[in-house]
């Protein structure tokens, strides 16, 4: 593995009405790795992401992306919101949505072409979405849902891939197919940063992990640190999970 | 027909194209009560804008009364933020204070001229035409058409150009932001369009009309499409339809044009909510029973796949065994029967190959409920309808 850091956070923090969401975040995540998120409901790992996208404004510390700031590397990260963040009813298509993902690269008032038409209809494809792609979205599955989603960030071809639980509410079929896109764009070198909730999964699923419960508990290899010290610490609990090796 | 008659239509249409457009977006955002406020709260922007040019249709009315407009979103979002009230009573706080204010402008000093609170509820389009645009001693026309007209002109310009981070912004915030496309700017810039359309809108119907012209006829369009574009089309066309027939609604009625225009509006909602062909209350009742019918024709068949003995596939003992009423055995034998799903042997019924086969894939999409496959049971799962 390459030392490259692809994202460094240092001293992050970010408040609602003046109470602390995090606290003091240093985080540096190595280029080309699979890692999750993880922490009890109300760490803060959606606005840790958040805050590292810009969506969020911290009221201390900074973010940098291969060096430079976000706003400078934007075209570098795809982000995958949760998928209760938008409103499925809204009358589109779901290739019209993975167009979407690719407005970032057309920048203001450009129409996309038939260029990014062909991205979206790859990533569609990649997703095993293409039978569906004039679908109205609130006639697809939550499972669907998610990966048109995915198909999405796939369409903004970037180097690191933000997701904020994309594997809320779907099947075990969806699950799967989606960790498998997941360890290919590991595999194509990209990194790629999953906010988890289920902890049997992370060493099946994830070479890397961060622990976090509003202040940042560990960061590593899954082999290193993920164990029931660390559990302990983040959920406040006896934790504990056996690990298959 | 007049030209006085065929200028009022004209307003009138303009007016509707002009607020349906950024109604839909309102719509979408689940915003249609900011139009309310805004209509309202744009009063004092107007009547300090009268002072000042002692002109009704003086453009810097129109920058007075979109900056009332914007500054009452700014104070709904800040009165909000406190988490001390939920949005909509920060709206039922903001908008009234405003329009009250303007009111009492207008009892104080301006009553007795041009300005009136009647005209400024339900609008005055039938004067409309009395006003004219006199250029270099030439008349071009009504003010208000050539006020209306640039209003709309500007938001087409701005739709057209737009478009494409308006649909990202409304229907997913976070990646508008990610990507660059700043989520406040697209909403201070829709929140400013729907200022203005309100303020070209006011004059021809009324701060409590104008509300029923953004939000119904794309209330009306959403009910019928799944296609943004088809969507801002409908209300546009669902907008004008109502200027125009409620106009000569009025004229028959020898009422107010503008209370004539939103029944019109009412009135169509109310079609398309009761007939519409997916979205419909008929054809939701429709689709409900017909899903029952298909649930029960499935649990009768798999009750026939299940049960080889004689006496589990006799008649009666189908009505007793699965307990439904006669009139709804009835309905499923006579479909399974007419869909050659089985046979009726002396009051023995037993599943024809055909409904055996149809059986097995129907248990088969059930349990695995994958999606592909779905798919490709869905046209002969619902076979029987439509």
């Amino acid at each position: 593995m390459s030392h490259k850091i692809a994202v460094q956070v240092d001293d992050l923090t970010v408040a609602y009405n003046y109470k602390p969401v995090l606290w003091d975040i240093d985080l540096e995540i190595p280029e080309g790795v699979l890692m999750a998120i993880v922490g009890p409901n109300g760490a803060g790992k959606s606005t840790l992401i958040k805050s590292i996208l810009g969506i969020l404004k911290p009221i201390a510390g900074s973010v940098s992306i291969y060096g430079k700031s976000y706003e400078k590397q934007r075209s570098l990260v795809a982000y995958v919101p949760q998928k209760g963040s938008v409103d499925w009813d809204f009358p589109t298509t779901a290739l019209d949505v993975v167009l979407m993902g690719t407005y970032g690269s057309l920048g203001w008032i450009k129409r996309p072409k038939q260029k990014q038409k062909k991205a979206a209809l790859e990533a569609l494809e990649k997703v095993g979405m293409l039978p569906f792609k004039n679908r109205q979205i609130s006639q697809l599955s939550g499972g669907q849902q998610q990966r048109i989603f995915l198909a999405r960030a796939l369409v903004q071809d970037a180097s690191i891939y933000f997701m904020d639980e994309p594997f809320q509410g779907v099947d075990a079929t969806t699950e799967i197919a989606i960790i498998n896109i997941l360890k290919e764009l590991r595999k194509a070198g990209k990194t790629v940063i999953v906010v988890h909730h289920d902890l049997q999964t992370v060493p099946e699923y994830f070479d890397w992990v961060t622990f976090l419960n509003v202040k940042k508990i560990a960061t590593g290899p899954v082999k290193d640190i993920f164990n029931d010290d660390n559990l302990t610490k983040t959920y406040g609990i006896n934790y504990k999970v056996s690990i298959q090796e | 027909m007049n030209s006085a008659q065929l200028e009022i239509q004209l307003i009138a249409s303009l007016v509707a194209v002009a607020c349906a457009i950024p109604g839909t977006f309102l719509v979408l955002r689940k915003m249609a009560m900011i139009s309310d406020a805004i209509s309202h709260s744009i009063l004092p922007g107007i009547v300090v804008g009268f002072f000042i040019t002692q002109d009704l249709n003086s453009p810097l009315l129109i920058v007075l009364a979109a900056l009332t407009g914007v500054i009452t979103v700014v104070l709904v979002e800040y009165i909000q933020k406190t988490g001390l009230v939920k949005e909509d009573t920060a709206i039922g706080l903001v908008f009234p204070v405003l329009f009250s204010i303007g009111v009492l402008m207008i009892a104080k000093r301006a009553n007795d001229i041009h300005l009136d609170i009647d005209a400024v509820l339900v609008g005055e389009l039938a004067l409309a035409p009395f006003d004219r645009l006199i250029i270099s001693g030439v008349d071009v026309g009504p003010k208000s058409l050539w006020i209306i007209g640039s209003i709309l002109i500007i938001t087409i310009i701005l739709l057209i150009a737009f478009f494409k981070e308006l649909k990202l912004s409304t229907f997913d915030k976070g990646l508008a932001a990610s990507l660059g496309f700043s989520p406040v700017i697209i909403h201070y810039g829709l929140m400013t369009v729907s200022s203005v359309t309100t303020v070209g809108a006011f004059d021809a119907v009324g701060a409590i009309l104008v509300v029923a012209l953004m939000i119904a006829p794309s209330a009306t369009a959403y009910l019928l499409t799944t296609d943004l574009k088809k969507m801002l089309l409908l209300s546009i066309i669902f907008g004008v339809f109502s200027a125009i027939s409620g106009y000569w609604f009025a004229h028959w009625l020898d009422a107010s044009i503008a209370g004539s225009i939103t029944t019109m509006l009412g009135f169509l909602f109310l079609m398309v909510y009761l007939f519409a062909p997916s979205k419909g209350v008929i054809a939701v009742l429709y689709r409900e029973k017909q899903q029952r019918t298909e649930v029960s024709l499935l649990t009768f068949l798999l009750h026939l796949k299940n049960h080889d003995e004689v006496q589990e596939r006799h008649v009666n003992h189908l009505n007793e065994h699965i307990n439904w009423q006669k009139v709804r055995s009835k309905t499923v034998l006579d479909l399974a029967l007419k869909n050659n799903m089985i046979i009726i042997d002396n009051h023995i019924v037993s599943l024809t190959s055909k409904g055996d086969e149809f059986t097995t894939q129907a248990i088969d999409y059930i349990i695995t409920n994958e999606d592909a496959q779905i798919e490709d049971m869905k046209d002969d799962f619902f076979l029987f309808r439509g």
